[in-house]
C-alpha cells in the first residue's frame, strides 16, 4: 500500500515534468502568438561573449516560457484561476462579464498641463484654427460595468483638466457625444478602440464644434465586415473565452477617395478598408491601413483640407469626415519625427484636428513635437 | 536560476534527475558538482569563478587545519583566522562595500567611489556555509574532507544555494560519502518540494501584489485598513516566499537522497518573539548562536555581558539580510524584544497565552514594515496609519476592492501559516491519503505551470540576500 502509494506520487511528477520537457522539443517553435499579438523568442544563438554578457541565458529563459507547449492555453487557465481566486482583473485588464476593460492611470495634474499646452503652443503658432479632442476610453463610459470600487483612475477629472487648460484650441465635447448614447454598441467589448459607431457621434461632435452639418445616421449603406475580432484587451488579460467582436463599416470605399500612406521610405497607395487585415489578428488595422506616420486623402469631395493629428481611433472616425473636406492628412506624431508647424505651412491646411484618447494622449512621449 | 521557473521544473530539473539516477553511484557527485556550476552560473556566469575561489580556499584551509589541529594547535589557529577573515572579506567587498561608501562620503571631506557590483546569488548563505567547515574542523566536530568533488558539492549543492537551509557542514558530512537514495524519500521529497512550490507561486507571488500596491502609497491615500492588508500581506508574503523556499530544498535535496534540517516551524504561532526566531529561518539563527553568541560567551558570563552578545548577534543578523542600515535597525529592534523578554517579559508570557499570540504577532508584523521599507519616512507613514492616525481615515473604496480580491487567498494563507491543516489531513484514512495526495500533486502542478507560463510576475525575494 505504503510503496504502490509512494510509486504514485513520484510517477505523477515525473510524467507531469518528464512530459512537457519532452513535448518542448517536439513541438515546433512558433515565431508569433496571435493570442497575445506578439514575437515570441526563437532559440538564441549560443556564443561565449552572450553567455558572459548574460544575454544568453536571460533569452534562452524566455524562449522556455514563450515556446512552452500549449502556451495559450495555460495563459487562459491561470486567467481563470485569477477570477476564481476573488480576483476581478488580470495583467491590467477587468473582466466585466462578457466586457473587458482596461486599467487607466492618471499621471497626475502637471503631467495633463504640460502636455496641453504643447496643443496651446500649436494653436498659437499657426494661423489656420485648431481643433482639440480627447476621446474618452471605453473604461470611462462603460465605468458601470467595472467591478465595485475598481480602482482605475476617472478619466473625467483628466478631460476637466485637459479643457480647462485648452486656451488657444477649441474643445470637442466627445464626452457627452458618446455619453449619451452610452448603451449602445459604441466600443469594442475586447478593444480599447470605439467602434464605427462610437466614431460616427464622434463624428457629430467634431461637426458641431466645426459648424458642419453630420449626415444622419440613416443616410449610410451598414455592413458587417467581421464578426470575428479579438482585440488588444482580449489580449493582454487572458480572457479568451470572452465572445468575439463585430466590425462594421458605415461609408462605403466606392473608390472616390483615393489614400497615399508614406510609411518612412515610400509611398503606397492604399485602400479605404484594406480588407487583408480581417484574415489576421489585428482586424482593427482595416481601417485606413493601421498606423503610419503619414496618410494624405484626396477625398474627391469638394471643401477645405484639414489636418489630423492622430492616435488609431482617427482611423475608423477618418470615412465620416470624407464628405466634408477636399483633403484630409493624418499624421503620427510616434513615427512623424520631424516639425509639425512647418509641414502645416507647406501644405496649406484649413483647419487642424488634434484628436487623441485620453489614455494615448496621457501617455504619448512625443506630443511636444506639437510644440516645434 | 529560480526553482519556481518553467526552465528549472521542464529541463533543468528532468535532465539533473534522468542523469543522477543513470550514471553508477560513485559518479553521481561528479555530476551534482556540474550541474551545480550550471545552476548557480546561470544568472551570472562570471561569479562561477568566485564560487570557484571560495571552493579552493575553504577546501585548502580545511586540509592545512586537519594536518595541525592535532599537533600545532596555534598554527591551525592562524590558518583558521586567515580564513575566516578572507571569507568574510569576500562577503564584505560584494556585499557592504557600497554602503560603507556611501555612509562614509556623508562625511564632509571624504569621497568614496560606489562599485555598484552586482550581487551573486546566494553569497550570504553559501559564505556562511562555508565558513562553518574550516570552524567544524578546526573543533574536532567534522573530520576533513580531502576529496575535491565532494567538498565542491556541498558548497555548491543547488536546492540550497540560494536561499538556504544555511547547511553546516557537520549535518552534511556523511552524506557526502554515503547517501542512500530510496523510493520512500524520493516521494517524500517530491511532496515537500509541491508544498513549497504551491507556497511559493501561488500564495507569495499573489500576495505579493497586495504589498506592492500600498507599498510607496502617500500618506493622504493609505487609510488604516490599507496599512493593515498591506503589512499583512507582506508577513505573509515573506513566509510563504522564503519557507517555500526552503520546502523545495529540502525536498530537492530528499530526491537526490540528502537530508537537510527544517528551517522553518510554523513561526506565526509562536507565543513569544523568542520562540518565533526559534521557528523561524532556524538555520541562520543556529549558525549565529554557534558559531557567534556562543564563541562571544553566551550566557555564561553574567547578564550585562549577555545582553551586550544578544546585540552584537541581532545587529549582524539584521546586516546579514541586507545592506542597508533599515536592516541593522531591524536586527536591533528585535534585540530589543529579545532582551526584554529575557529581562522579566517571558515569565510574564507563560502565563498569558493569548497576550503572547498577539504581541508576537504585533510585532513580527510590524518588524516586517521596517524590514521592506527603503526609506524611514515611508516607514512612519505606514506606522501611522496603522495606529488609525493617518490623514486617509479608515477605510476607502480601494481598500474594499482588494480585500474582497485578495480575501480569499489571504483567508488561505492564513490557514496555511497554522499546523491545523497538516494535523487534519493526517487524520484522513490512510486510502484516501493515497489518493488523493497524487491528485494534489498533479493539481499544484498544474496550476503553478499556468502562472510560471504566464508570469511576468516572479521576482524571488531572497535574491537580495
Amino acid at each position: 500500500m505504503k510503496k504502490a502509494a509512494n510509486i504514485a506520487v513520484a510517477a505523477v511528477f515525473l510524467i507531469f515534468i518528464g512530459a512537457f520537457s519532452v513535448l518542448h522539443f517536439a513541438v515546433p517553435d512558433r515565431e508569433f502568438s496571435e493570442q497575445e499579438n506578439r514575437y515570441q523568442q526563437q532559440a538564441p544563438e549560443f556564443s561565449f561573449r552572450a553567455l558572459f554578457d548574460g544575454a544568453f541565458t536571460s533569452k534562452f529563459e524566455t524562449y522556455t516560457t514563450d515556446q512552452f507547449p500549449f502556451r495559450d492555453r495555460w495563459i487562459t487557465m491561470k486567467a481563470r484561476c485569477e477570477l476564481l481566486s476573488g480576483k476581478k482583473e488580470n495583467n491590467g485588464a477587468y473582466y466585466c462579464g462578457d466586457t473587458i476593460l482596461a486599467d487607466y492611470e492618471n499621471p497626475g495634474r502637471d503631467d495633463i498641463d504640460r502636455r496641453v499646452d504643447y496643443v496651446n503652443a500649436l494653436a498659437e503658432k499657426i494661423d489656420a484654427p485648431v481643433y482639440f479632442g480627447l476621446i474618452p476610453g471605453p473604461t470611462m463610459i462603460n465605468a458601470s460595468l467595472l467591478p465595485k470600487n475598481a480602482p482605475t483612475d476617472d478619466q473625467q477629472t483628466v478631460l476637466d483638466w485637459a479643457y480647462h487648460r485648452s486656451r488657444a484650441a477649441a474643445n470637442i465635447d466627445l464626452a457627452s457625444a458618446l455619453g449619451a448614447h452610452r448603451d449602445e454598441y459604441i466600443y469594442y467589448r475586447t478593444d480599447h478602440h470605439w467602434t464605427s459607431l462610437g466614431a460616427y457621434y464622434g463624428y457629430t461632435a467634431i461637426c458641431e464644434t466645426m459648424g458642419l452639418t453630420p449626415s444622419p445616421l440613416s443616410a449610410y449603406d451598414r455592413q458587417t465586415v467581421s464578426e470575428d475580432f479579438c482585440g488588444t484587451t482580449w489580449s493582454s488579460s487572458g480572457f479568451t473565452w470572452v465572445a468575439p467582436d463585430t466590425i462594421e463599416t458605415f461609408v462605403p470605399d466606392d473608390g472616390t477617395a483615393s489614400i497615399t500612406l508614406f510609411n518612412g521610405r515610400e509611398q503606397l497607395a492604399t485602400p479605404l478598408y484594406d480588407t487583408s487585415y480581417l484574415e489576421k489578428k489585428d482586424k482593427y488595422s482595416m481601417f485606413l491601413g493601421g498606423n503610419a506616420p503619414l496618410r494624405s486623402i484626396e477625398t474627391g469631395h469638394d471643401g477645405p483640407s484639414l489636418l489630423i493629428v492622430r492616435d488609431s481611433y482617427s482611423d475608423s472616425l477618418a470615412p465620416f469626415l470624407l464628405e466634408h473636406f477636399s483633403r484630409i492628412d493624418l499624421v503620427d506624431l510616434r513615427y512623424y519625427a520631424s516639425s509639425l508647424s512647418a509641414y502645416i505651412a507647406e501644405n496649406g491646411f484649413d483647419a487642424v484636428l488634434v484628436l487623441y484618447s485620453v489614455p494615448n494622449f496621457t501617455t504619448d512621449l512625443n506630443l511636444f513635437l506639437l510644440s516645434l | 536560476m529560480v526553482f519556481s521557473s518553467i526552465l528549472f521544473l521542464f529541463l533543468y530539473l528532468p535532465v539533473t534527475l534522468a542523469v543522477y539516477y543513470l550514471v553508477p553511484a560513485r559518479w553521481r557527485n561528479v555530476w551534482l558538482f556540474a550541474v551545480n556550476l550550471v545552476f548557480y552560473g546561470w544568472g551570472e556566469p562570471v561569479y562561477i569563478l568566485l564560487m570557484v575561489f571560495s571552493i579552493c580556499l575553504n577546501y585548502v584551509s580545511g586540509l592545512l587545519i586537519g594536518k595541525h589541529r592535532d599537533t600545532d594547535r596555534k598554527k591551525a589557529r592562524r590558518v583558521l583566522v586567515v580564513n575566516t577573515v578572507l571569507n568574510l572579506a569576500m562577503l564584505f567587498f560584494f556585499k557592504y562595500f557600497d554602503l560603507m561608501a556611501r555612509t562614509l562620503s556623508a562625511i564632509p571631506g571624504v569621497d568614496i567611489p560606489t562599485l555598484g557590483l552586482s550581487l551573486p546569488i546566494g553569497i550570504s548563505f553559501y559564505t556562511f556555509q562555508t565558513m562553518s567547515y574550516p570552524i567544524d574542523v578546526y573543533r574536532g566536530d567534522g573530520h576533513v574532507q580531502r576529496n575535491f568533488i565532494k567538498f565542491g558539492t556541498f558548497v555548491a549543492l543547488f536546492p540550497q544555494l540560494i536561499a538556504g537551509p544555511i547547511v553546516r557542514y557537520k549535518d552534511i558530512a556523511a552524506q557526502l560519502d554515503e547517501r542512500h537514495e530510496t523510493l520512500d524519500k524520493f516521494a517524500s521529497g517530491v511532496q515537500r518540494f509541491i508544498v513549497g512550490l504551491a507556497k511559493k507561486v501561488l500564495i507569495a507571488n499573489n500576495v505579493g501584489m497586495l504589498w506592492d500596491v500600498y507599498a510607496d502609497a502617500a500618506p493622504g491615500q493609505l487609510t488604516f485598513m490599507g496599512a493593515w492588508l498591506a503589512a499583512i500581506a507582506f508577513s505573509l508574503q515573506i513566509y510563504f516566499d522564503f519557507s517555500g523556499y526552503s520546502d523545495m530544498a529540502i525536498g530537492l535535496g530528499r530526491m537526490l537522497g540528502f537530508e537537510f534540517l527544517e528551517n522553518f516551524n510554523y513561526p506565526y504561532i509562536s507565543k513569544s518573539v523568542t520562540e518565533f526566531w526559534r521557528r523561524w529561518h532556524m538555520s541562520l539563527g543556529t549558525w549565529f548562536r554557534d558559531y557567534v553568541y556562543i564563541p562571544l560567551g553566551g550566557s555564561r558570563k553574567g547578564l550585562p555581558r549577555q545582553m551586550l552578545n544578544l546585540l552584537i548577534v541581532w545587529a549582524l543578523t539584521g546586516l546579514w539580510h541586507g545592506a542597508s542600515w533599515t536592516f541593522l535597525f531591524w536586527g536591533l529592534y528585535y534585540a530589543f524584544f529579545l532582551i526584554l523578554e529575557k529581562l522579566f517579559l517571558l515569565r510574564w508570557l507563560d502565563r498569558h497565552h493569548a497576550a503572547g499570540h498577539v504581541y508576537t504577532l504585533l510585532v513580527a508584523v510590524s518588524g516586517w514594515v521596517i524590514f521592506q521599507q527603503t526609506s524611514v519616512s515611508q516607514t512612519l507613514v505606514f506606522f501611522q496609519a496603522m495606529c488609525g492616525l493617518g490623514p486617509a481615515g479608515f477605510c476607502a473604496g480601494q481598500d474594499l476592492y482588494y480585500l474582497s480580491s485578495f480575501g480569499p487567498v489571504l483567508l488561505a494563507a492564513c490557514f496555511a501559516s497554522l499546523p491545523a491543516g497538516k494535523a487534519l489531513f493526517a487524520k484522513l484514512p490512510e486510502k484516501v491519503r493515497a489518493v488523493s495526495v497524487p491528485v494534489l500533486i498533479l493539481a499544484v502542478l498544474t496550476v503553478s505551470t499556468a502562472y510560471l507560463v504566464d508570469s511576468t510576475y516572479n521576482p524571488f525575494l531572497y535574491f537580495k540576500f
